[in-house]
C-alpha cells in the first residue's frame, strides 16, 4: 500500500432527476451521521459534471481538501473524462441509471437504494488508494515479426512506417509465402470486381529495400522469454546458428497450409490427372496457362467443387468461395467460350466479394448448390442438387478442380511437437472441458496412444510457466476474442494476424497486418508507461503478492488467462507485469486471498457488500446482491436503466473487473451478512466466448458449481447462488433476470442468517 | 388558352373487337380534356403477349417498328394508346430501337423491304399515364359537371398497364407496379367513390384465359371476391383484356364455383364520360358492355 | 434466336445449354444473375399450374436440363404479368426469358400439341396474314388446332360468349380486319425471320 493520505469527499448531485426522486437531506444525513468513513466535505449541486458544482470540486480538490472524490450522481460509464481531469481518485456511486430509473420516485425502498450506492461506493474509497504503477519493464522498441508471406510483409512495412525497427524472420529460404504462387488475386481495392495483380513481388522489392526492416530467412524462432517491452528471443538459422535479441513486441504472421490433398479422394482426387486442386491450377495458370495435365488442352467446361465435409475439414471458410470464384473468373477470362461451374453446399461471397461474385455471374460462371456424390475416372459428377432437389449428372466436364481449404500454421509443422506443450496448446487451464473440439480430441486421443499429439512444434516456443504455444481456439485457430480484440492472443505483446487467426483472402490479410501492427505498437507504449493493453487500457493498477501467507498452491500461474504469472524457483508466483491485463482471475482464484490491487481487493469488496443497510428480518425485505462484470452486464443494466425499465427494490449492484476476478469470499460474505441471493453477471462462455479476458467467466462458472457445497453446510438452499451470462445487448433481458431471481427468492425464503 | 395538345393514337385490334367501348369511350373524353387524338395510318398488330414465341423477337419488333414508322409520319413527338398490350409492345420496342443503334438498323432493313424506315424518336405514352402526367386529376375533376354520386368503383388495373414500365423514366413514372393509386384517383376525379379493393394488380390469366380459361378462373374468381366484398357497383380496369375476361368468364365462374357473380366491368374512359355529362351509348359505349352498367347507366344524362 | 441448339440428342444433360440460352434467347444474358431466391415463384399468380416455377426453371437451365426445360408446362402457362420481372431482386428480366424459351420450344418441336403454342401459332398467322389479330379467326383456327371434332366442341362451348359480344357489338361478322398494307407487312416480317436466321 503506498502513503496515499486520503482526503474523501462526498459529492451528492442533484442534477437529472435525482433530487426528485430521492429525499435529498435524508441521504446527506445517512453520509455524514451514519458511517464512521468521516469525510472532509459533504457538498450538493444541481450538478458537478458542469457549471459551479464542477468548480468547487475542482476547488476543493486544487486545495488539497479532497484527493478521493466519491461522487454519487450518474452511471460510472459516463463522464469519465470530466471527472478524471479534476486530478483526483475518483470513486462513482451510481443513483441515476440504477437507482432513479429503475425504481419508482420518492419512495422508501429507493431511498434506501440511493443510500446504499452512497454507502458502498464509501467503502470502496475507504478500502482502495490510486494505483501506483509497476517499474518500467521497457527495453526495446523494436518489432519481431515471424512469417515472410503476405501478412508479415505487410506488417514489416507498416511497422517500418510509424518508425519502427523491424526483424522479421521466414522459416523458408525465400519471401512470399503460398500468395507469390498465384498469377491474379482476388480484387482487394475498389471497385472490387475483374482479377488483380498479385501485389506480392512489389511487397518483397519494398521489404528488402528497406532499411529498417532486416529480413532473416531460413530461420525460425527458437526461444521467447520475458515479457512485452523486453521479449528474449532466440533464433535459429539453417546451418543452426543461434542469435540473440530483445523485443519490444511480436506479431505472428505465419499463415496457412493447403489440406491435406490425401483425403480429397473421395471427391476423386489421384483418379485422373485432370482432377486437380486449387493449388495446382494456380500453378498451371503461373506457368504457361490453364491446360489440361493429361493432353495439354485448353479445358472447355471445367468444374470447381467448394469442399465442405465436415468430417474432412470442421469448418468451411469463405476464402474457398472466393478462390473458386476467382478460379472460375480466370478460366473464361482465358478462354469466353469456356463453361466454367462452381459447386458448392455454402458460397459465401464475403464483404465486398459479393461484387466479385456478381461479376463471375455476369461473365457465365454458374453455380450450383448441392451436395458432391460421386466423381468418376472420367471426370463425370453426381451432384445432389438441393435447388432442383434431385439428383443431377453432369458429364463431358474436362478438368475438376478441388478447394483445398487453409489450415492455420499455428504451430511449426517441420519441427517436432515438445513434450510440455502439447496438452497445453489448448487446455492450458481450467475448466477444460468446455473449450474441447473435435479436432483437438483427436489430438488428445492420439496423446493417449503415445503418439506425437501436436502436428508440429511451438512457433516460439514461449519460455512461460503455461506452456511454448500460443493457445489457438476452435479448428487450430489461434485464440483471441474475435469480435471485440481480434489481433490479442492469450499471450499480451504477442499479436498473431492472417491466416493463423482465421481463414483470410489477400486483401483481408494485408488490413490485418495493419490492425496486428497498431496493436503491437500500443502494446509497446503501453509498456513504457507501465500501463494495461486492451481491455483495459491505461489502467495502472496491477496485482501484488502477499507472499507471506502464499500456499504456493499454483492456481494463479495456472488459472491466469494470459500466461502472465510464473513460478520461481522455490515455486512462489512471480509477476511478468507487462504481460498482464488486469482482470483479477489471479485474485479470484487465490484460496487464501493474498492477491489484490490498489483500488481492487477481497477486503474492499468485502466491505462495500458489508456496507449496504441490511434490513431486520421482520421488515421482510429481501436483498440481493448482484456481481455484475463491468465490461458488458454493467453497461447492459444501465441502458435497462435508461430504457426506464422498472427493476424489484432488493438488488444491490458492485461491479467487478471480470467474472474470474471474484473470489468465493464475497459469495460467503454475502450470505454471512445476510444477503438473500447473489448473482454473477458476466459473459458468454465456450468457443464463442464473449469475456473480455477469454476464460474469466469460464473460470467463474467453473468455480460456482463448487459453491454447493459451501452452501449445503451452512444450511442454505443452492438455488440462492446463480451465474447468469449476459451481453451488452441484453438491456431488456436483464430486467426480466433479475425481477424472475427476486420471485424466486421470495418463493425461497429470507435468509436464516439475518439478524 | 394553350394550344390542343395533339397525340399520334395507336387504336390496336381490340378497338375493333373486344375493346370498342375502350376506343370509342377513350376518342370521346379527350377532346373534352383538350387533347386531340390522330390516328397512325393503316396500323398494324402489336404482336401481344405471344407474337414473338412463333413469329419470333425480331419480327415482333419489326411489327411494332412498322407502326412506329406510321407514326412518325403524323408529326408528333407523342404516341398515345389506350390497350395494355399495345402499350408494352410498342412503348417497349420503341425503347430498346432508341437505345441501340444497332437494332435500329435492323429493323430499318426489315421496314426497308416494305417501304418504311423508323429514324424519329418517338416517346409512346400509356394513356393512363398521360391522365396522370399530362392532363392531371384536377382537370378530369373540373370537366366532371355529372359527377358519379354514390357509384361505388373497385379500381383493377391489372398488370401491363403498370408492368414493368410504369415506375420507369422511360415509362413517365407515373405510378407504382403493385400499388398504384391512379385509377382510383380517376374514380374519385369523377365524383364516384373508391372502394377497398386490395388486389389492384392482380392477373386475369390474360391470353392464357382466353385460350385455357378452366386454368385461370380461379385468379378472376379473387378478383371478384374481392370486388363484391369491398361493395362495389361496377370493376374500372384500363385493360381490354382484363375487362374481355373478367366480364365474358362471370357465368364459367359461377358454374365452376357455385357464385352468382354478375358485376358490370367498366373502362375508366366510361367512367369519365358519364362523369363528363356525354351520352350513355355515344360517349360512353355502355351499351356494348355484355354485364350492364344499370346504376351508372342511369347516371348518363 | 434461330441459332442451332447443340447437338446433344444422346446426353440427357447438356453443360452447354446453359450458354447457349445466355447467347440465344431474348434477356438470357441476365439469367445467370439469378440467386434461386425464389421471389419470381413465389411471384407468379398462375404458379399453381406450372410443373416448375420460373426459379426452379432456370436452374434447371444451368444444370443443362435441355428436354426437361423445352418440355416444361412453364414457358406456355405464363400470362405475361411481369409481376416477377418488377420484383427480382437481381434485375433477370423473368417473362421476356420465359417467352423466349417458349419461342425455342415451338420452334424445336417440343411443343406440338400444348394448347398456348398452338394459340400462339394462330394468333401469328392472323398477324401476318392480314397484319391484325381477328378474334373469331384466331380462335376458331386455335379451336380447330385440336382436330376438327374438338374444335366443333369447343366451338359450342364458347358459343354463349360469343353471341354475348356480337349482341354487344364486339364482334362483327363479316371479312375480317386487314391492314390495306398487307402485302408491304408480310415483306418486311419476311425480311425481319430471315435476318434472324442470319445472325442468330
Amino acid at each position: 500500500m503506498s502513503d496515499f493520505e486520503k482526503k474523501p469527499g462526498v459529492y451528492l448531485c442533484e442534477g437529472c432527476g435525482i433530487s426528485e426522486a430521492i429525499d435529498m437531506d435524508e441521504l446527506e444525513e445517512d453520509v455524514t451521521g451514519g458511517f464512521d468513513f468521516s469525510v472532509s466535505h459533504c457538498r450538493r449541486a444541481a450538478s458537478f459534471c458542469t457549471g459551479e458544482g464542477m468548480e468547487q470540486l475542482k476547488k476543493d480538490v486544487a486545495g488539497g481538501e479532497v484527493n478521493q472524490a466519491i461522487i454519487a450522481g450518474c452511471s460510472p460509464r459516463v463522464m469519465t473524462r470530466e471527472f478524471d481531469e479534476v486530478g483526483a481518485q475518483i470513486i462513482r456511486a451510481n443513483l441515476r441509471e440504477q437507482v432513479i430509473w429503475t425504481q419508482p420516485a420518492g419512495t422508501e425502498d429507493t431511498l434506501m437504494f440511493a443510500k446504499d450506492n452512497v454507502r458502498m461506493a464509501m467503502a470502496q474509497a475507504e478500502n482502495s488508494t490510486p494505483p501506483t504503477p509497476h517499474e518500467s519493464t521497457m527495453v526495446s522498441c523494436k518489432l519481431l515479426v515471424v512469417g515472410g508471406g503476405v501478412t508479415g510483409l505487410s506488417a514489416a512495412l507498416e511497422a517500418a512506417k510509424t518508425g519502427a525497427e523491424v526483424v522479421l524472420v521466414e522459416k523458408s529460404d525465400h519471401l512470399g509465402g503460398w500468395a507469390a504462387k498465384w498469377s491474379k488475386v482476388s480484387p482487394h481495392r475498389p471497385p472490387y470486381r475483374g482479377l488483380q495483380d498479385n501485389p506480392v513481388p512489389g511487397l518483397i522489392a519494398e521489404v528488402e529495400a528497406n532499411d529498417a526492416i532486416t529480413v532473416k530467412t531460413d530461420t525460425i524462432v527458437t526461444s521467447t522469454g520475458g515479457m512485452p517491452g523486453k521479449f528474449t528471443v532466440k533464433t535459429t538459422n539453417a546451418g543452426g546458428e543461434d542469435e540473440w535479441d530483445v523485443f519490444g513486441a511480436i506479431v505472428v504472421a505465419t499463415g496457412w497450409r493447403p489440406y491435406d490433398t490425401a483425403k480429397l479422394e473421395y471427391l476423386g482426387f489421384g483418379k485422373n490427372d485432370d482432377i486437380i486442386t486449387d493449388i495446382e491450377f494456380e500453378e498451371l495458370a503461373a506457368n504457361g496457362g490453364i491446360k489440361r495435365k493429361s493432353d495439354g488442352k485448353a479445358p472447355e467446361i471445367a468444374a470447381f467443387i467448394i469442399t465442405s465435409d465436415p468430417d474432412i475439414m470442421p469448418y468451411s471458410s469463405g476464402v474457398s468461395s472466393v478462390v473458386a470464384i476467382k478460379q472460375a473468373q480466370m478460366l473464361v477470362d482465358a478462354n469466353p467460350d469456356a463453361m466454367a461451374y462452381v459447386i458448392y453446399e455454402e458460397l459465401r461471397a464475403h464483404g465486398t466479394t459479393e461484387d466479385f461474385y456478381r461479376e463471375a455471374q455476369e461473365k457465365g460462371v454458374i453455380f450450383q448448390k448441392g451436395t458432391v456424390k460421386s466423381v468418376g475416372d472420367d471426370l463425370a459428377i453426381t451432384v445432389e442438387d438441393d435447388l432442383l432437389g434431385q439428383e443431377v449428372s453432369m458429364t463431358g466436364l474436362d478438368m475438376i478442380v478441388l478447394t483445398t481449404g487453409m489450415v492455420p500454421n499455428s504451430t511449426n509443422p517441420d519441427i517436432e511437437a515438445s513434450d510440455k506443450g502439447n496438452s497445453q496448446l489448448k487446455d492450458d487451464i481450467n475448466p477444460t472441458a468446455s473449450f474441447a473440439k473435435p479436432g483437438l480430441e483427436v489430438l488428445t486421443q492420439n496423446d493417449d496412444e503415445g503418439e506425437p499429439a501436436q502436428p508440429g512444434g511451438p512457433l516460439l516456443n514461449l519460455q512461460y510457466r503455461q506452456g511454448p504455444h500460443i493457445p489457438v481456439l476452435a479448428n487450430g485457430f489461434t485464440d483471441s476474442h474475435y469480435i471485440c480484440f481480434p489481433y490479442e492472443t492469450r499471450r499480451t505483446g504477442i499479436y498473431t494476424c492472417g491466416p493463423v487467426r482465421r481463414a483470410m483472402t489477400i486483401g483481408e490479410a494485408r488490413e490485418d497486418a495493419q490492425g496486428a501492427v497498431l496493436k503491437a505498437i500500443q502494446s509497446m507504449r503501453a509498456s513504457e508507461e507501465s500501463s494495461a493493453v486492451h481491455p483495459r487500457a491505461g489502467d495502472l493498477s496491477f496485482p501484488k503478492f502477499g507472499l507471506d501467507i502464499c500456499t504456493k498452491c499454483r492456481r494463479c500461474t495456472v488459472e491466469c488467462p494470459f500466461g502472465a504469472i510464473d513460478e520461481d524457483e522455490q515455486d512462489y508466483p512471480i509477476l511478468n507485469p507487462t504481460r498482464c491485463r488486469r482482470c483479477g482471475t489471479c485474485m479470484g482464484a487465490c484460496p487464501v486471498r493474498t492477491i489484490s490491487f490498489d483500488n481492487y481487493s477481497p477486503v474492499m469488496v468485502s466491505e462495500m457488500i458489508g456496507a449496504v443497510e441490511m434490513p431486520d428480518e421482520f421488515e421482510e425485505k429481501p436483498r440481493i446482491l448482484v456481481f455484475a462484470c463491468e465490461n458488458d452486464a454493467y453497461p447492459a443494466l444501465d441502458m435497462a436503466g435508461i430504457n426506464r425499465q422498472q427493476m424489484n427494490s432488493m438488488m444491490r449492484f458492485i461491479p467487478v473487473r471480470c467474472l474470474g476476478s471474484v473470489t468465493l469470499l464475497w459469495i460467503s460474505t454475502a450470505l454471512e451478512k445476510g444477503y438473500d441471493g447473489v448473482m454473477l453477471m458476466g459473459c458468454k462462455s465456450g468457443d464463442d466466448y464473449q469475456c473480455h479476458f477469454v476464460k474469466g467467466s469460464a473460470m467463474a462458472t467453473e468455480r460456482m458449481a463448487k459453491v454447493g457445497e459451501t452452501l449445503q453446510s451452512l444450511m442454505l438452499e443452492e438455488e440462492r447462488v446463480k451465474v447468469e451470462e449476459v451481453s451488452i445487448a441484453d438491456s431488456s433481458r436483464i430486467t426480466g433476470l433479475l425481477n424472475d431471481f427476486g420471485t424466486e427468492i421470495e418463493g425461497i425464503g429470507l435468509n436464516p442468517f439475518k439478524m | 388558352m394553350s394550344e390542343k395538345k395533339t397525340y399520334t393514337y395507336y387504336p390496336g385490334c381490340s378497338s375493333e373487337a373486344t375493346g370498342m367501348h375502350l376506343d370509342a369511350s377513350f376518342r370521346a373524353v379527350m377532346p373534352e380534356l383538350e387533347r386531340e387524338i390522330v390516328d397512325i395510318d393503316d396500323w398494324n398488330c402489336c404482336g401481344a403477349s405471344v407474337g414473338l414465341i412463333v413469329g419470333g423477337v425480331l419480327p415482333q419488333t419489326v411489327l411494332n417498328g412498322r407502326n412506329l414508322a406510321k407514326a412518325q409520319e403524323k408529326e408528333n413527338r407523342d404516341v398515345i394508346t389506350a390497350c395494355a398490350a399495345c402499350y408494352l409492345n410498342t412503348h417497349g420496342n420503341n425503347e430498346k430501337i432508341k437505345q441501340s443503334a444497332k437494332l435500329r438498323a435492323t429493323v430499318n432493313e426489315a421496314l426497308e423491304a416494305g417501304g418504311l424506315s423508323y429514324t424519329d424518336d418517338l416517346q409512346v405514352h400509356h394513356a393512363m399515364e398521360v391522365l396522370v402526367n399530362d392532363i392531371g386529376m384536377d382537370k378530369i375533376k373540373a370537366r366532371s359537371t355529372n359527377p358519379l354520386k354514390g357509384l361505388k368503383v373497385a379500381g383493377w388495373v391489372g398488370c401491363q398497364t403498370v408492368r414493368p414500365f410504369a415506375a420507369t423514366d422511360e415509362g413517365g413514372n407515373y405510378d407504382t407496379f403493385e400499388d398504384p393509386e391512379f385509377l382510383d384517383d380517376i374514380t374519385e376525379a369523377c365524383g364516384a367513390e373508391a372502394t377497398e379493393f386490395t388486389p389492384k394488380t392482380n392477373c386475369c390469366g390474360g391470353s392464357v384465359a382466353v385460350m385455357k380459361p378452366e386454368k385461370t378462373l380461379h385468379l378472376m374468381k379473387t378478383i371478384l371476391d374481392a370486388a363484391v366484398e369491398s361493395g362495389a357497383d361496377v370493376v374500372s380496369t384500363p385493360c381490354p383484356l382484363c375487362q374481355t375476361n373478367l366480364e365474358m368468364y362471370q357465368d364459367a365462374i359461377n358454374k365452376k364455383y357455385g357464385t352468382d357473380f354478375n358485376i358490370p366491368v367498366v373502362f375508366p374512359t366510361q367512367l369519365m364520360a358519364v362523369a363528363f355529362g356525354l351520352d350513355a351509348k355515344k360517349g360512353a359505349a355502355l351499351h356494348q358492355n355484355t354485364i350492364k352498367a344499370g346504376k351508372l347507366e342511369k347516371m348518363a344524362k | 434466336m434461330t441459332a442451332q441448339l447443340p447437338e446433344t440428342a444422346s446426353r440427357k444433360y447438356d453443360l452447354k445449354f446453359a450458354r447457349w440460352v445466355r447467347d440465344n434467347v431474348y434477356g438470357g444474358g441476365k439469367m445467370n444473375m439469378c440467386m434461386q431466391c425464389g421471389t419470381c415463384s413465389g411471384s407468379c399468380p398462375n404458379g399453381v399450374e406450372m410443373d416448375v416455377g420460373p426459379r426452379k426453371l432456370f436452374m434447371m437451365v444451368r444444370a443443362g436440363m435441355k428436354d426437361e426445360v423445352l418440355r416444361s408446362s412453364t414457358l406456355w402457362e405464363c400470362t405475361s404479368c411481369y409481376r416477377c420481372v418488377v420484383r427480382c431482386p437481381r434485375g433477370v428480366p423473368v417473362t421476356y426469358i420465359v417467352q423466349g424459351l417458349a419461342a425455342v420450344a415451338a420452334r424445336e418441336g417440343y411443343a406440338p400439341k400444348i394448347e398456348n403454342a398452338s394459340f400462339a401459332r394462330a394468333f401469328w398467322w392472323s398477324a401476318n396474314t392480314f397484319g391484325k389479330t381477328d378474334e373469331r379467326l384466331v380462335t376458331m383456327k386455335y379451336f380447330f388446332s385440336f382436330g376438327f371434332l374438338e374444335g366443333i366442341r369447343k366451338s359450342l362451348a364458347n358459343l354463349k360468349i360469343a353471341l354475348g359480344m356480337v349482341k354487344a357489338g364486339r364482334m362483327h361478322i363479316g371479312m375480317p380486319h386487314k391492314i390495306r398494307d398487307s402485302k408491304g407487312l408480310q415483306a418486311m416480317l419476311k425480311k425481319a425471320q430471315e435476318i434472324e436466321a442470319r445472325e442468330g
